[in-house]
């Protein structure tokens, strides 16, 4: 009773399910770095940056410290929140690994009850449900939006976000005029956190998409492997007279059945 | 005593799909508004308009009501964005709150099983 094997590249995404304590480290670790940025990178560029009146900082010359330190707070403010957002989304796909690893264990351990089962009674083992590649294929779309937005922020804080901010705020930004580029770069800028953000938690609906579906499949599992067994059970029970069909059953009393090393010391 | 049975289909897993949805059309709707509403006023009022002008705008004009709709609409659209967040989270809490009723069932229909499975076994050694 082997498996058919899955076509790429779910056969790919399956395979790599096991991995899931690595992915769930590496989301930390990039929530983690996000937080050493934040004390160490960002913090500094604020405090440097609101450490004198406003008409000194405003009016502070492109080059100086206070315009460098405008620059590196916006710019780290461009990115930093996806990358964040993307440990975040390893954390969820971990969780999807996990439950999707948990849903492959429960059909082995199907397979091998059924193969317990007199030939004659044992019923055919069901293709794995079409939730499965759902959620595969959910998780991977979440994942893909937080790397785009990441990409996205990225770009921006690498461009537009510096190009504009390193200028004098009083002497160069406040006295832009209408149709310049510097007003069309603050167009941009102070813009995109709308759409880009709100694509971020399109991103991570979809994780939990997959979370959700990944659950619907152990759910589903578990509920149809209960129907196959009921159903050997009231053939096993009716044919072989063990007991009267449909009788009930006792709760379990944990003695070791002979020839099943499941429940026995 | 207790009588194998499948497990009753749970009420949870009847409610659940609510929530997902749910947080999908809150996600959702929020990220329209986000791309097709707030973006386009921000490019508008911040990319359309000169320090000076923008500074000097009298009550009733366009621009203040642009800058009223980006100064306010987000202080709801955010806790919107975190309302279908929390949706999602009811969902699969709901979800896995259906997994022990229907493990209770496997353990019981199980233990009525493994008297057949042991016969076979010994049967086929």
């Amino acid at each position: 009773m082997n498996e058919e094997k899955a076509p790429f590249p779910f056969n790919l995404i399956g395979k790599m399910m096991p991995a899931f304590p690595m992915m769930a480290v590496m989301g930390w670790m990039i929530v983690g770095v996000a937080l050493l940025i934040g004390v160490f990178v960002l913090s500094p560029a604020q405090t440097t940056f609101f450490s004198d009146a406003k008409a000194v900082r405003e009016g502070a010359a492109t080059g100086s410290a206070f315009v460098q330190a405008n620059v590196t707070r916006h710019a780290i403010a461009a990115w930093v929140p996806h990358f964040k957002f993307f440990g975040l989304g390893l954390g969820l796909m971990a969780i999807v690994m996990a439950l999707g690893t948990i849903a492959k264990r429960l059909r082995h351990m199907g397979l091998i009850i059924t193969k317990h089962m007199p030939a004659d009674l044992r019923p055919a083992m069901p293709p794995p449900p079409k939730t499965v590649r759902l959620f595969q294929l959910g998780t991977v779309m979440g994942l893909m939006i937080l790397m785009i937005t990441l990409i996205v922020g990225i770009v921006l804080a690498v461009t537009i976000v510096p190009d504009y901010w390193n200028h004098s705020i009083a002497n160069d930004l406040n006295t832009a005029e209408v149709g310049s580029g510097l007003l069309s770069q603050l167009g941009v800028v102070s813009s995109f956190a709308f759409w880009l953000n709100a694509l971020r938690m399109v991103g991570m609906a979809s994780l939990f998409t997959g979370i959700s579906l990944a659950l619907m499949v152990i759910i589903g599992t578990l509920r149809l492997q209960a129907k196959l067994l009921v159903g050997f059970y009231r053939q096993a029970s009716g044919s072989r007279e063990i007991e009267p069909a449909g009788a009930g059953v006792r709760e379990p009393q944990l003695k070791p059945s002979p020839g099943l090393a499941v429940g026995s010391d | 005593m207790n009588s194998v049975a499948t497990p009753k289909s749970p009420w949870q897993l009847k409610v659940y799909p609510i929530f997902s949805v749910l947080g999908w059309i809150l996600i959702g709707l929020s990220f329209l508004i986000g791309l097709l509403v707030l973006t386009p006023t921000a490019i508008g009022y911040w990319g359309g308009s000169a320090k000076a002008v923008r500074d000097a705008a009298e009550a009733g004009t366009v621009l203040l009501g642009q800058l009223a709709l980006l100064a306010t609409v987000p202080l709801w659209l955010e806790p919107l964005v975190f309302v279908g967040v929390a949706s999602f989270m009811v969902g699969i809490a709901l979800e896995s709150s259906s997994i022990p009723g229907l493990l209770k069932n496997r353990g019981l229909v199980m233990s009525a099983c493994c008297p057949y499975l042991a016969n076979t076994r010994s049967e086929s050694q």
